[in-house]
């Protein structure tokens, strides 16, 4: 590892970390001041449909392989001369038009998996289509740089492969209070006041104590925190939204967090596609819509960025039952006020060269989003957490 | 023997003992032990679902018809889940323990998952029936079998175009490990298995006009080679027994490999590749029941869910909520990670697991809540995938504290402890325990499996 760069973090985590909690105006400032970056990945689950996502409304192929449910063109918001937004996705396109979206095209990989759950693993592992990792690659960043659970959150209960490293893992914590909570239950605390350090030399039994510790410690700082927030935003009540409106009021209390993970499912569209995409493309946009002005007034905006992906896209052609069988390559949007290429980044790949499964082909790996981001976002050394070298792009 | 040895020897080669067990076992010696624990796993006993509401559909039908095939995977992975609770059923009754125990190490190493309940059911029973038997036979029926064939993409695998993928993957993970072979063996064994296939029942096939009858060059032999050969000759390899003993070793004794042991083991199992002897040779050796491996194994999500219930028997009244609860503790059966498996030990244990996995007891045991939701699934509709994040109560079930109480009626409450804590405790737990009131022994075992200590083995 580059000594440099280690210090450089660690130095700049602990100036944030001593500053006094109650300050809270100062500490924004500080975070802001400081340039301390964090990172939202959002999964949308499922295989979201990347064709009826941004829409190439020019494209007979387009409409000739889906007869039943294209996107008719006065439903769609142009956005160039080709592609246009779901109509779901006016929120989006207005901070697209702010210059806050980058659409990358065709993000994928070689051999593309049509198996959610294989599929889902390649992304976060970033594996190669025939390899096997046992961790993520949030959690090899956490190995490499992180000191405590608490620098990677998945809002969720449980943790994702993407955020377990081989020494570190992040934390899951989707209700930072119930989460303290549960740290404090007396059966869990009452055993932390008697443990001795004997314990963690201990190889696997101190390891449980060691990450109980960890896990107390974590889940306070979470929550003492979280309860620091204040956000003047009306979220939308939905699940998704919860889950922002968390992400913001962390961010937003200047905690030692670099990354967020966070989720919507029920992408999986194989019937009747029609209406439940534009219902879930509806409450992605909305609730990044109130998570980005939330951003802005707390003055995180500018630190903050945010990568929507989905493990596959869907096949071009449409099926019998007016929805979509798995696919490959698709469409992948990063949202910040840093962005090098706002709009799109690159065409969409061509409809009528499609692989043997009538699938996009993909023209950029999505390991290369990953290298720009821990290069030139997070400011890390992107090949010893990917294992590899990937071309870095110029979106940032 | 010993009780902390016939602890140690229950807990590796099952899910413990409970102290009757205890009672019985320590008039006998470790060969007596031993011989019986291979007894009783003598035959398996296949693990079925009650499959007749779905045993109408067919091949023919399914192909034709779009709408049944939807039916079908709806009603199979129905019959998943049925399967995987009668499994973990299965794992807390049965008296096969150590064939259950076998299985779920080889379910780990053959790492598989498949959404059409017959070849899961036949993949399972499959490993099962091979789980102490011959190593090389052991490959070359996984190698036959459909889920394996379709998750591995053998059955793409075709003369015209070959699929490396299940070759690969035989190799590095199956038998050999990581940088004992090349590229070229890859591509040459790979043509070997071309033409694999099953049908919809699950039988395997050779599809001829796939097959690739060439010669191929592999490991320095040439010939016509099949599949089977394929397995032949890499069980000539050394490296191959040496592989699984690692893993046997690492599994069974500590993961802290201790290299002499393992060529130890190594030697007697490259000798005729017969798993039971290997098994029986470890549970025989002296250095299996050292003091630094015994308590020395973080406990598997199953094993302590397993180890929970032969203490205190819990029937769950519905079959989502035990899966809800390997989900939430990181190991779902029949649905691994990848074809690489769990990785197991410090891998089990993070922030979150290890919050719910001492809570666990007080919450199934005694009533105490808990707050979590599980992650929804990729297929679940959109509210489905919602109202299942809603749902907030936990797993409803039934606690049989008479079996508990007869089990320890003559326990004080120091046997209680060292019946359910195996690795040696340190001052400040002791001081824990001192603290702990000693009034029922209900609320002390549930206590006791609330400790950091429990989780080991």
């Amino acid at each position: 590892m580059d000594r440099r760069h280690f210090l450089k973090q660690s130095t700049l985590a602990s100036s944030l970390f001593f500053v006094p909690s109650f300050v809270k105006a100062f500490e924004n400032l500080s975070a802001s001041s400081l340039g301390y970056k964090r990172l939202v990945v959002i999964q949308l689950s499922g295989g979201n449909d990347g064709l009826n996502t941004i829409i190439p409304f020019r494209n007979d192929d387009y409409y000739r392989y889906r007869p039943k449910i294209a996107i008719s063109k006065p439903d769609i918001i142009k956005a160039t001369d080709e592609l246009g937004f779901h109509a779901s996705l006016l929120p989006l396109k207005k901070l697209y038009d702010k210059g806050h979206v980058t659409i990358i095209n065709n993000v994928g990989y070689p051999n593309p998996n049509r198996s959610h759950f294989r599929a889902t693993d390649i992304w976060q592992t970033a594996s190669d289509a025939n390899q096997y990792l046992q961790t993520g690659w949030i959690g090899r960043y956490l190995d490499t740089y992180g000191n405590e659970p608490y620098n990677a959150i998945e809002i969720d209960d449980s943790l994702s492969l993407a955020l377990k490293g081989e020494t570190t893992n992040g934390i899951a914590a989707k209700n930072p209070q119930v989460l303290f909570k549960t740290s404090q239950d007396p059966y869990f605390k009452n055993v932390l006041k008697y443990y001795q350090d004997e314990h963690l030399s201990e190889h696997n039994l101190g390891y449980l104590y060691k990450t109980m510790i960890a896990a107390e410690s974590s889940a306070t700082y979470i929550f003492e925190k979280h309860k620091t927030a204040t956000s003047k935003q009306t979220y939308p009540n939905n699940a998704f939204s919860n889950q922002l409106k968390t992400t913001a009021g962390l961010i937003s209390s200047g905690i030692e967090t670099k990354v967020f993970y966070s989720s919507l499912g029920g992408f999986d569209t194989h019937a009747n596609q029609l209406n439940s995409q534009s219902r879930l493309l509806e409450i992605y946009a909305e609730g990044i819509d109130v998570f980005v002005e939330d951003l802005k007034q707390q003055g995180t905006f500018n630190d903050t960025l945010i990568v929507t992906f989905s493990e596959f896209g869907r096949r071009v052609k449409q099926n019998a039952a007016n929805g979509t069988d798995h696919g490959a390559a698709s469409n992948l949007f990063i949202i910040g006020n840093q962005l090098k290429t706002p709009g799109f980044y690159n065409d969409l790949a061509s409809l009528s060269d499609l692989d043997d499964n009538g699938d996009l082909k993909y023209t950029i790996d999505f390991r290369s989003v990953y290298a720009t981001v821990l290069d030139k976002w997070l400011a890390v050394e992107d090949q010893t957490i990917l294992n590899s070298s990937f071309p870095k792009l110029k979106f940032l | 023997m010993k009780q902390r040895d016939i602890q140690h020897l229950y807990w590796r080669s099952g899910f413990g003992a409970t102290p009757s067990q205890i009672t019985v076992l320590s008039n006998k010696d470790r060969r007596q032990i031993v011989d019986a624990l291979f007894l009783e796993s003598a035959e398996p006993t296949i693990l079925e679902v009650d499959t007749s509401e779905i045993d109408h559909f067919t091949g023919q039908l399914l192909l034709k018809n779009k709408s049944q095939r939807r039916e079908f995977r709806v009603a199979s992975t129905k019959k998943l889940k049925e399967f995987n609770a009668l499994w973990v059923h299965r794992l807390m009754v049965s008296n096969e323990t150590l064939r259950e125990k076998m299985t779920l190490f080889w379910v780990n190493h053959f790492a598989c998952r498949d959404n059409n309940i017959f070849h899961v059911q036949q993949f399972n029973n499959t490993i099962r029936a091979h789980a102490l038997d011959n190593f090389g036979d052991f490959v070359k029926a996984i190698s036959k079998e459909a889920a394996m064939l379709k998750y591995l993409n053998n059955k793409q695998n075709r003369k015209q175009r070959p699929n490396e993928n299940f070759a690969r993957e035989l190799m590095e993970l199956f038998t050999l490990g990581e940088g004992h072979y090349t590229e070229n063996d890859i591509k040459e064994s790979a043509r070997a298995f071309t033409g694999y296939n099953h049908n919809f029942e699950g039988e395997f096939m050779l599809k001829m006009k796939e097959h690739d009858y060439e010669f191929k060059t592999f490991f320095g032999h040439t010939g016509r080679y099949d599949g089977d050969d394929i397995i032949d000759i890499i069980l000539e390899e050394k490296q191959c027994a040496r592989f699984i003993c690692e893993k046997i070793y690492s599994y069974f004794v500590n993961e802290v490999v201790h290299q002499e042991h393992v060529e130890e083991l190594t030697e007697v199992f490259y000798n005729d590749y017969d798993i039971a002897s290997l098994m029986r040779h470890l549970f025989m050796s002296d250095w299996f029941y050292s003091e630094s491996n015994i308590g020395s194994k973080i406990k598997s999500p199953i094993e302590f869910i397993v180890g929970i219930n032969k203490t205190v028997p819990v029937t769950f009244k519905n079959d989502i909520d035990i899966i809800k609860i390997q989900k939430l503790l990181g190991q779902t059966l029949l649905n691994p990670p990848n074809v690489a498996g769990w990785k197991g030990g410090k891998n089990w244990i993070d922030s979150n697991t290890i919050m719910i996995r001492l809570k666990l007891p007080s919450v199934l045991l005694a009533n105490a809540r808990i707050s979590v939701t599980e992650k929804g699934e990729f297929e679940d509709p959109y509210e489905k995938y919602y109202y299942k994040k809603k749902k907030n109560t936990f797993a409803k079930v039934r606690v049989d504290w008479k079996s508990f109480e007869q089990e320890f009626i003559y326990s004080t409450f120091d046997d209680i402890k060292s019946q359910l804590l195996i690795p040696n405790l340190s001052q400040g737990t002791k001081t824990y325990l001192e603290t702990l009131s000693k009034s029922s022994k209900r609320d002390f075992c549930v206590q006791l499996m609330s400790l950091p200590e429990y989780q080991m083995c």
